[in-house]
């Protein structure tokens, strides 16, 4: 019973240490002036929207919510369709070359994007996708396409071969087995690819400062920049801004986390 | 409704050949099985002729056109496999219509085939499951139900019962054969369990390590076994085979007596053995009995009999069922 008591403690200030920035930032976010002076983990006294409203206008966050729910959108869209086709191939069909695009796909995972965003910059700029959202979205989806390739193929790899042999002999194309027979019954990869690429593109910051600088192409990650100053910062700005960037994504979260759970851990066992 | 032609068919993965020098003719409407032990390559064939699998030389003509490099689709086969492998995410009538909504049939005539084959097959109460839902008895009658809906010209059956529990397997075998009666088209079986292949079968081809031993009909492979291999393969309880000193007595190698043909009891024994087991099946009685330095034996009875466990019987072949077969496994004539 005593080890119980003091698993459940030892939880508990975990899950206190873990909740209570978010719960200050959020305290934060709708205190009035007045309160400002109180100890941030005082709850505010008389909540207040102002902030929010403020942000939304007159700090851009309507322009840079738009810019970046485009960009997360189609970033977890086309992933999910070029990642799923790249590792059905590698699961379902033999072609020359296979071992090779294999260990293209691991040099992918072990390359750090910092470790090549000069060239990368370059790369896009010579498109002259630089202040496009293009140029970030195709910049997102090669840098981690490996990756999903990678948790799409080890979903696959556990579709009995039988399946894919029946849906031929049924006369269905590799395109047909593939939108027909394996995507419908890959639900939990799918909603994790979509939920992890959306996260990423979301919250990404370095790839949207360098290829984005046009104020109005701006993403909300940027855009919470705006709010900090080199000598002060607007900390009722800053906290309603992250709290209007974390809201979308905890709420996806929320709604898609029995899905997402069994994404992560599927293939782990047999 | 299709004949088909293997000829010269090989087919190695690197250096490892599983399958060597296939010739075989498949008469339109015939049910012919494949059988033979693990690994002898009988799914191999059934893969090839289903355009699964590469051949790797060889010809394969189905309706006398060269069919090698033709997809399975183009082949116009249906195929039921050991995992009934029915696609999860649909119900019983969309798996069974999914062939023909590949090829854009019209919903109307896709339910109404839909309908007919589930008729054939009882599965009209089942038709808005999900495989999920469904037994395994169940799932394999939508399998088969799959492959019928297509009206192919070649049915190919891979070990399609090996998932059922005994009771269900002998009621899908009479199903089975049922329904082949009844469309009257080409199938093709594979099993390991030469019981399915003899009630089954039109003709019966016994495969071992890669090639066909022996291609006929049921009593063909019975009376007549073209191998020792066949001989010890085909029937059930298996045959006696003896060999050595007593088998030299009877002028060959190894000396084959099916159970049916031993004789207990006899006044001029051959042999004196000892009853190791008794199994009382109630249509007949099998005994096991041991003879010193030659082997056990098994003695198929008709009707009921009783015998002491260790008690010594006098053994006899039936010397004119006696099956003689040379150092090589090859028969010698009766």
């Amino acid at each position: 019973m005593f080890a119980r008591y003091l698993l459940l403690l030892v939880l508990t200030v975990i899950a206190v240490l873990m909740s209570a920035p978010s719960i200050m930032t959020v305290f934060t976010s709708l205190k009035p002036a007045t309160e400002l002076g109180d100890p941030a983990w005082f709850p505010p006294l008389a909540p207040t929207f102002e902030h929010y409203v403020r942000v939304w206008t007159e700090g851009g966050f309507g322009k840079y919510f738009g810019n970046t729910v485009l960009i997360s959108a189609i970033d977890a869209v086309v992933m999910i369709f070029i990642a799923s086709m790249a590792a059905y191939a590698m699961v379902f069909i033999d072609f020359p070359g296979k071992l090779l695009l294999k260990f293209v796909f691991l040099l992918g995972l072990m390359i750090p994007v910092t470790a090549i965003i000069l060239p990368l910059y370059s790369t896009v700029r010579s498109f002259g996708l630089i202040n496009s959202h293009l140029g970030v979205i195709l910049a997102d989806l090669a840098l981690a396409v490996s990756v999903f390739v990678f948790m799409f193929t080890s979903y696959f790899v556990g579709i009995p071969k039988a399946l894919h042999e029946a849906a031929r002999i049924d006369g269905a194309s590799e395109f047909q087995i593939y939108r027909r027979v394996v995507l419908p019954i890959s639900a939990p990869v799918i909603v994790t690819t979509g939920l992890l690429e959306f996260m990423w593109s979301w919250n990404d910051l370095l790839l949207r400062l360098l290829l984005l600088p046009r104020e109005d192409m701006r993403t909300l990650s940027v855009g919470l920049l705006n709010f900090q100053g080199t000598q002060t910062r607007d900390i009722t700005a800053l906290s309603a801004g992250t709290v209007i960037m974390a809201v979308p994504v905890v709420a996806l979260f929320l709604i898609f986390q029995r899905h997402f759970v069994r994404g992560m851990t599927s293939g782990a066992v047999k | 409704m299709a004949n088909l032609e293997l000829k010269n068919v090989h087919k190695s993965y690197g250096a490892v050949e599983v399958l060597k020098d296939i010739n075989l003719s498949i008469r339109d409407g015939e049910f012919v099985v494949f059988v033979g032990p693990s690994g002898c390559g009988k799914s191999t064939l059934l893969r090839m002729i289903a355009g699964l699998e590469d051949i790797t030389s060889g010809e394969l003509r189905i309706d006398g056109a060269l069919s090698n490099k033709l997809t399975p689709k183009q082949r116009n086969i249906a195929m039921v496999f050991q995992s009934y492998a029915l696609y999860p995410q649909m119900t019983v009538a969309e798996n069974m219509g999914f062939s023909l909504s590949l090829e854009k049939t019209p919903k109307a005539e896709i339910s109404r085939k839909v309908m007919a084959a589930a008729e054939a097959l009882k599965l009209e109460p089942l038709l808005e499951r999900k495989p999920g839902q469904l037994s395994g008895g169940q799932r394999q009658r939508v399998a088969i139900g799959r492959a019928i809906v297509r009206s192919p010209r070649l049915f190919l059956l891979d070990e399609p019962l090996s998932n059922l529990d005994a009771a269900l397997r002998s009621e899908t075998r009479v199903e089975i054969s049922e329904l082949h009666q009844r469309l009257a088209t080409t199938m093709i079986y594979v099993t390991h369990d030469q019981v399915e292949a003899m009630t089954m079968a039109d003709r019966i081809v016994v495969l071992n390590g890669g090639r066909i031993e022996q291609v006929g009909s049921p009593m063909e492979l019975y009376n007549n076994p073209a191998s020792e291999f066949v001989a010890s393969f085909i029937g059930s309880p298996k045959m006696n085979l003896i060999s050595g000193g007593a088998a030299r007595a009877f002028g060959a190698e190894t000396v084959g007596i099916r159970p049916e043909h031993m004789i207990i009891n006899v006044d001029d024994p051959t042999w004196q053995a000892k009853v190791t087991l008794v199994e009382r099946l109630g249509h007949n009685t099998i005994v096991y009995a041991r003879v010193p330095e030659i082997g056990l034996f098994t003695v198929s009875l008709d009707g009921q009999h009783d015998f002491d466990l260790g008690a010594t019987v006098g053994l006899a072949p039936r010397v004119d069922r006696i099956h003689r077969f040379d150092a090589a496994g090859a028969p010698i004539g009766r």
